[in-house]
């Protein structure tokens, strides 16, 4: 353990991340809190947090908020570390059940079609709480249990939240009630789309990235070519690839009867496929360079044949940077899985292009931020298998 | 027996060796060094064919190594190299059973295997099995290196620079501990090395390869006092004489040392014939320390600190020249040699080292 700071030369630090959170928190109070409109495409009017909440709540807000404004000068690490953790775990759902509540009084005095939506001050205090929440993270590293309690606490208490229909007023909930069946099926959709053209691009990119390791006259056409790929901005890529397809759908009418179509689903998965190739094939390619040549002239020093050689030390030593590979291209394929929309092969982009359509911003919410979430899912579930399949010999190493 | 036959290995118009003609006999430790580029990693490494000649043949026991698959023919090879290569994903057990896997023998008798290496090699099973490479020093992943090339019972082992990446330190011991695996399993070796003094330590016979060719391919001590042209003069040194030294073991110049009971000497004792300096002993004949008798007996509980002693002293398996090098660095005549459990054996002088390098 490093020695408390109190008695050596150097000055007691305050937490510069924790003080930047908790501006950012302050200033979220004189911010406009929900935006309230008379209809859902209609302008809106600010409203301000004492609009929508009685004085004891403000007064609990600004606490919270005063709280960790003064823990942020804390130089007891441990300490500021916990408060930090305990304001944000209650000021975020307490600043999204606020809204709700606030939505619900507020609309119960306007009109019929009116609307209210998250105002700036929602969005500024809830991302100033994950700055407290990532902060309090970073300093208790060595806490496995207090970090997850300050990652799923807020979380799970946001949901339960949720459950109990407090947010139902908020035009986004209104979006989706609106949108329910198209939203799941737009969502299966898009988590289709966008891993299925992962799991497609893997089953290729790996036999060329393994091609790139074996021979010298592979390695470049494959890096230019899956790099120029990847230099190409998504929406370019799908309308090139239309009239090719269209083109050959015209040709056979048999691709034609079977759905294969300049737009739709077809080119998006092309794209995506095509988009999903370079991070594979380069991490296929940087792990099996990467494989210890000691091991190999080992391996075929005691006798183990090519094949052998490949399943018993070559690829499990590669597997986890490929898996790497596979998470960035997932993570990536779902954000451009977005843009897919467009050439109308559904997903959560739809909504996203339907809003932008009709200049409803809780409509783009609706798209967006599913597609956000859905990104840092599987970012985190990809990273705790890999870690999970990632022998223990090889931790180690890596972090040493 | 390995015998290599005018064997030629050309890499395009360089030649790594050129018709090297030798045999290494059963049981035999045979050392190939040189100079760096001297053809002797590539000479090693076409025994077990991971180099294939261009011309010449290798026969190994009476077959010609290339009448069999390379795999099968390397699997009844042991192979241990520099870098180690252990298998950074497998635990240490897995490591040493991957050439029984390979051979498809059944899991427990592998691990069971596994054990016993590790146990000749001088590390706990128990504690070593389940560890990772990346959780082994560098003196741990070379012994485990040997236990692997050792693990399907190879009458062969090749082994290039087996010791190379470890503090001197270590390298000894190592060396010293393969030794005495090596007396026990009597293995036919062909071992890679630019050290000389590991050579000279551990060879049956060393071959001196320069530019390709064999240069001497001789026993130790024929290199070190009649080496056969400047090249190999040069190569083993100024200093060969000395070198000479650490093949012999300390017990062969070894005399009775006169020592004293603690305890059982009294004052008169001390006025008497005895030298001035003497070693003391316990009940058990268990080296004390030495004293000077002038100062008078020494008293019940009197020893020498441990260090100071094991300064003092040499093990009964240490060569003269440790002897020697003990002796010149504490600036006396003597040195006592001691047993494992601190027996005094004996002890060596300076005299009888002196003529026994003028002989």
């Amino acid at each position: 353990m490093p020695a408390e700071p109190n008695v050596s030369h150097a000055k007691p630090r305050c937490s510069c991340v924790a003080l930047l959170g908790t501006a950012l928190g302050v200033l979220s109070l004189a911010l406009p809190w929900l935006t309230l409109r008379t209809s859902r495409l209609a302008a809106g009017e600010g409203v301000l947090l004492w609009d929508v909440a009685g004085p004891a709540v403000v007064a609990v807000v600004a606490l919270g908020w005063f709280a960790a404004l003064v823990s942020s000068f804390d130089a007891n690490t441990q300490r500021r570390a916990l408060t930090l953790g305990v304001c944000g775990t209650l000021l975020a759902p307490l600043t999204l059940l606020i809204a709700g509540s606030g939505s619900t009084s507020l609309l119960s005095s306007a009109e019929e079609f009116a609307r209210s939506s998250l105002g700036p001050g929602i969005w500024v205090g809830l991302i100033a709480t994950y700055v407290l929440l990532h902060t309090a993270r970073q300093s208790l590293g060595a806490q496995p249990f207090l970090r997850n309690v300050f990652t799923w606490a807020p979380l799970a208490t946001i949901v339960a939240i949720g459950m109990t229909g407090a947010y139902n007023d908020l035009s986004l909930a209104r979006e989706f009630s609106g949108n329910e069946s198209r939203f799941a099926q737009e969502a299966l959709t898009h988590i289709a789309l966008s891993l299925g053209s992962v799991a497609i691009g893997a089953c290729i990119a790996v036999p060329l990235g393994i091609a790139a390791t074996r021979s010298r006259r592979a390695e470049r056409p494959i890096f230019i070519i899956a790099s120029a790929i990847e230099t190409i901005p998504s929406l370019a890529l799908f309308g090139l690839i239309i009239a090719p397809l269209s083109a050959l759908s015209y040709a056979y009418p048999a691709l034609r009867e079977a759905g294969i179509r300049g737009v739709g689903i077809t080119p998006a998965l092309i794209a995506l496929v095509l988009y999903s190739l370079l991070p594979i094939v380069h991490n296929t390619y940087v792990g099996l360079k990467e494989v210890s040549p000691a091991a190999m002239d080992a391996g075929r020093g005691m006798g183990m044949s090519r094949a052998q050689l490949a399943r018993r030390v070559e690829f499990p030593l590669a597997a986890p940077l490929i898996a790497e590979g596979v998470r960035t291209a997932s993570v990536q394929s779902i954000g451009n899985t977005a843009v897919a929309a467009l050439i109308g092969a559904g997903g959560l982009g739809h909504f996203i292009f339907q809003g932008l359509g009709q200049a409803a911003p809780d409509l783009i919410l609706l798209g967006a931020l599913p597609v956000i979430a859905l990104a840092l899912l599987v970012d985190i579930i990809m990273r705790a298998a890999i870690a999970a399949l990632t022998p223990r010999g090889m931790h180690t190493e890596a972090t040493t | 027996m390995i015998a290599i036959e005018n064997v030629t290995k050309q890499y395009g118009r360089t030649v790594a060796v050129s018709d090297l003609t030798m045999v290494v006999g059963d049981g035999e430790l045979c050392v190939l060094i040189g100079p760096s580029g001297c053809g002797k990693t590539t000479t090693l490494r076409m025994i077990n064919r991971l180099v294939e000649p261009t011309d010449g043949r290798i026969v190994i026991n009476g077959s010609d190594n290339r009448t069999s698959r390379p795999e099968t023919l390397r699997r009844s090879i042991g192979y241990a190299i520099q870098s180690v290569g252990l298998f950074p994903h497998m635990t240490v057990e897995q490591n040493i059973g991957a050439v029984p896997s390979i051979l498809g023998w059944e899991r427990t008798a592998i691990a069971k295997r596994g054990r016993e290496l590790l146990e000749l090699v001088g590390l706990d099973p128990d504690a070593y099995a389940a560890k990772y490479p990346s959780e082994l020093s560098g003196g741990e992943a070379q012994r485990i290196g040997v236990a692997r090339a050792l693990a399907a019972d190879p009458p062969i082992l090749l082994m290039d620079e087996p010791f190379g990446a470890v503090d001197p330190l270590t390298r000894e011991m190592l060396q010293r501990q393969f030794m005495e695996i090596q007396t026990r399993l009597k293995k036919t070796i062909v071992l890679v090395t630019h050290d000389l003094d590991e050579a000279i330590r551990m060879a049956d016979k060393v071959a001196v390869m320069r530019s390709g060719s064999l240069v001497q391919y001789d026993t130790p001590e024929m290199l070190l006092s009649q080496p056969a042209d400047s090249f190999v003069r040069d190569f083993v040194g100024a200093d060969r004489a000395l070198k000479r030294l650490s093949r012999i073991p300390v017990t062969t110049l070894m005399k009775p040392a006169k020592c004293i009971k603690r305890g059982e000497l009294s004052r008169t004792d001390c006025t008497r014939a005895l030298p001035r300096y003497v070693w003391v002993v316990d009940g058990e004949g268990r080296l004390l320390g030495w004293t000077d008798t002038t100062q008078g007996p020494p008293t019940e509980s009197w020893r020498m600190d441990e260090k100071e002693l094991d300064r003092v002293s040499v093990r009964d398996t240490a060569s003269l020249r440790e002897a020697l090098s003990h002796m010149l660095g504490q600036g006396v005549r003597s040195v006592p040699v001691i047993s494992t459990d601190r027996r005094l054996l004996g002890e060596v002088t300076l005299r009888d080292i002196e003529e026994a390098t003028v002989e």
